[in-house]
């Protein structure tokens, strides 16, 4: 199998962008990933991509969440030997506050886990393909193909109106 | 003027992390022996007794809780910012967005010191905490005291992520313009954030839900703190406008702080561009809005007492009025409802030293609200006989004095070592076209 060439196009616009992602449906060379400084979401409707999942992170922690909170709540009212007057041991109102915060605090340990476990996080391997001019002012689409495609894929880029760093 | 660019907002932050000049680090350095020094008469505390305090019956509660619900305030006004902000995508947050989260971190940390301040044997904290012990003993979730715990370690927690979360962009931006040790260290600190469109993508949904989770937490905090007050069956406390009027208060004076903090860092790091007067002119407005919030709760307590026919209600609040603390109490309504409405004034509003000034009036309003709550309802209760007075102590005023000296000093370290703009979130504006570019 050929080696894979990895090559960026750096572009100024967003809108450039979005139509060198459109034109890269229509030929041989595979988008690997666009960097942006920020989330654009022309872009990432260019793309075509799926709605995130974090959500169902988000929602698996807050329904672990609430039933802890009420569950530890229960669990030391009934722990208490000394029964207070006519109170009920289980409050429901009282402990639906403790349930609350809790729900909040596991939904974001959820959202934070589903954040970093769809998002690739901590990874350092994606610096390897990576312009630090992408966290600045330029967007870059990283794409694929095999070596003798790498003259076609570099014209292609700059016809888009862009820069062209090839990776190693 | 010229125009903001994507280019111009990095350099305008980026330049405030280059080394500090010798005046700062002076200022730091002074904040750093004020902290030494709360932290002395904390430990003096500790070594003789909470008696050194002035609390004592019947004013249990006196300056560490003023200031536990004054730093809790404090801190609301970040989360208004960035998350409810966020949610009724209002552009104009953005520039002073990871201030305000910072200030809300910091502000949850300061308060969070005080119950433990307050508890006199700190080393007993653990009591807390629900473990199997040989006492039998554990926490009684009915008490509004362990709601408290529980709310102020879910926003501490899910403010700092939040904060976090929303700097890891930023942080990826410092380490691709840094070099050397400094490089390495931003390189972890972005956790190899690329921005790359599948980061994106999980990146803005999980931010949306956590701004939609943060929105009721603030609230809810607020109100639980409000409720340590409310489920006390003391007169001028026991009511149940605590929850709205305490969350409207906390916003009122956390924006106010917001105010405090961003004008002389704009003036110092040169973002007049970036904060704008239009952005400082938003808060303002903001500040008349909670400040008639905040009046017509006053108006309200005033009124229910009135209308209740209760004389224990009607004693509490006249004393409030005319009573030993009247002061205090003229200094809450003056400085809280009736200076913010010169910011109804357009000029008033697009004035600089104004705008500072105000600010800091209205912090000091909302302290004394606070005072005029807590120690006002405990010192003048159900029964003649057990009324009286207290006054803070030497060592009271230097705790204070060191958690305000806690608060600047966190708060420079960070306007120094890390982007106090986003520069995320003003590109994301700038490319829409709501950024104020000239």
């Amino acid at each position: 199998m050929q080696p894979k060439k990895y090559i960026m196009g750096l572009f100024r616009n967003e809108d450039q962008v979005v139509s060198a992602v459109h034109a890269l449906e229509h030929s041989p060379y595979k988008i690997q990933r666009v960097n942006t400084p920020f989330p654009s979401h022309k872009i990432l409707d260019a793309l075509k991509l799926k709605k995130s999942n974090v959500g169902y992170f988000t929602l698996a922690g807050g329904i672990f969440g609430f039933f802890a909170g009420f569950g530890l709540a229960i669990f030391c009212a009934t722990k208490w030997n000394l029964i207070v007057s006519g109170k009920p041991v289980i409050s429901l109102i009282p402990f639906f506050i403790v349930g609350f915060e809790f729900t909040i605090m596991f939904a974001v340990f959820g959202n934070i886990l589903g954040l970093l476990a769809l998002g690739g996080l901590p990874s350092f391997k994606g610096l390897k393909y990576y312009d630090p001019r992408c966290s600045a002012d330029h967007f870059g689409i990283l794409a694929s193909c095999v070596a003798e495609q790498e003259d076609g894929l570099k014209s292609f880029f700059q016809t888009q109106g862009g820069e062209v760093r090839v990776f190693d | 003027m010229s125009a903001l660019t994507f280019a111009k907002i990095d350099q305008t932050v980026l330049d405030t992390l280059h080394p500090a000049k010798r005046s700062y680090w002076i200022l730091v350095a002074l904040l750093l022996l004020g902290v030494l020094a709360g932290a002395a008469c904390w430990g003096y505390q500790i070594l003789v007794g909470i008696g050194v305090g002035g609390q004592n019956n019947p004013v249990a509660w006196g300056t560490y809780l003023i200031n536990f619900v004054f730093w809790v305030g404090i801190a609301h006004s970040g989360t208004l910012i960035s998350a409810i902000l966020h949610l009724f995508r209002a552009g104009w947050r953005n520039p002073i967005a990871r201030a305000a989260e910072t200030m809300t971190v910091f502000a949850v940390c300061i308060a969070g010191l005080f119950p433990f301040i307050h508890l006199g044997r700190v080393w007993q904290v653990y009591y807390m905490l629900p473990y199997p012990n040989q006492r039998y003993l554990w926490p009684n979730f009915l008490s509004p005291l362990m709601f408290d715990v529980v709310a102020i370690s879910t926003y501490l927690t899910v403010s700092t992520l939040f904060w976090y979360t929303g700097l890891l962009p930023d942080l990826a931006a410092v380490r691709d313009k840094a070099q050397g040790v400094r490089k390495k260290i931003f390189t972890y600190l972005s956790l190899g954030w690329t921005g790359q469109h599948d980061q994106w993508r999980h990146y803005t949904r999980g931010y949306l839900f956590f701004a939609a989770l943060a929105t009721p937490l603030v609230i809810s905090v607020h109100s639980v703190v409000s409720w340590d007050f409310a489920l006390g069956i003391v007169p001028g406390w026991h009511t149940t406008i605590f929850a709205p009027y305490f969350v409207a208060g906390a916003i009122h004076s956390g924006l106010a702080m917001v105010l405090t903090l961003m004008i002389p860092m704009r003036k110092v790091f040169g973002y007049e561009k970036i904060i704008t007067m239009d952005v400082l002119e938003n808060v303002a407005k903001t500040i008349v809005f909670t400040g008639l919030i905040v009046g017509f709760a006053y108006g309200t307590e005033y009124f229910i007492a009135w209308y209740s026919h209760n004389i224990v209600e009607l004693e509490s609040f006249r004393w409030r009025a005319v009573g030993d603390y009247r002061f205090g109490f003229y200094i809450m309504v003056i400085c809280n409802t009736l200076i913010p409405l010169l910011f109804l004034i357009r000029k008033i509003r697009r004035t600089v030293v104004l705008l500072f000034g105000i600010s800091i009036l209205v912090n000091i309003g909302m302290w004394y609200e606070r005072f005029v709550i807590i120690v006002g309802g405990v010192a003048h209760g159900f029964s003649p006989h057990a009324w009286g007075l207290y006054a803070p102590t030497v060592i009271e005023y230097g705790i204070m004095f060191g958690s305000f000296c806690l608060f600047f000093f966190l708060f420079l370290l960070f306007a120094k070592h890390l982007p106090s703009i986003s520069m995320t979130e003003m590109k994301e504006t700038l490319e829409k076209g709501e950024a104020h570019a000239t």
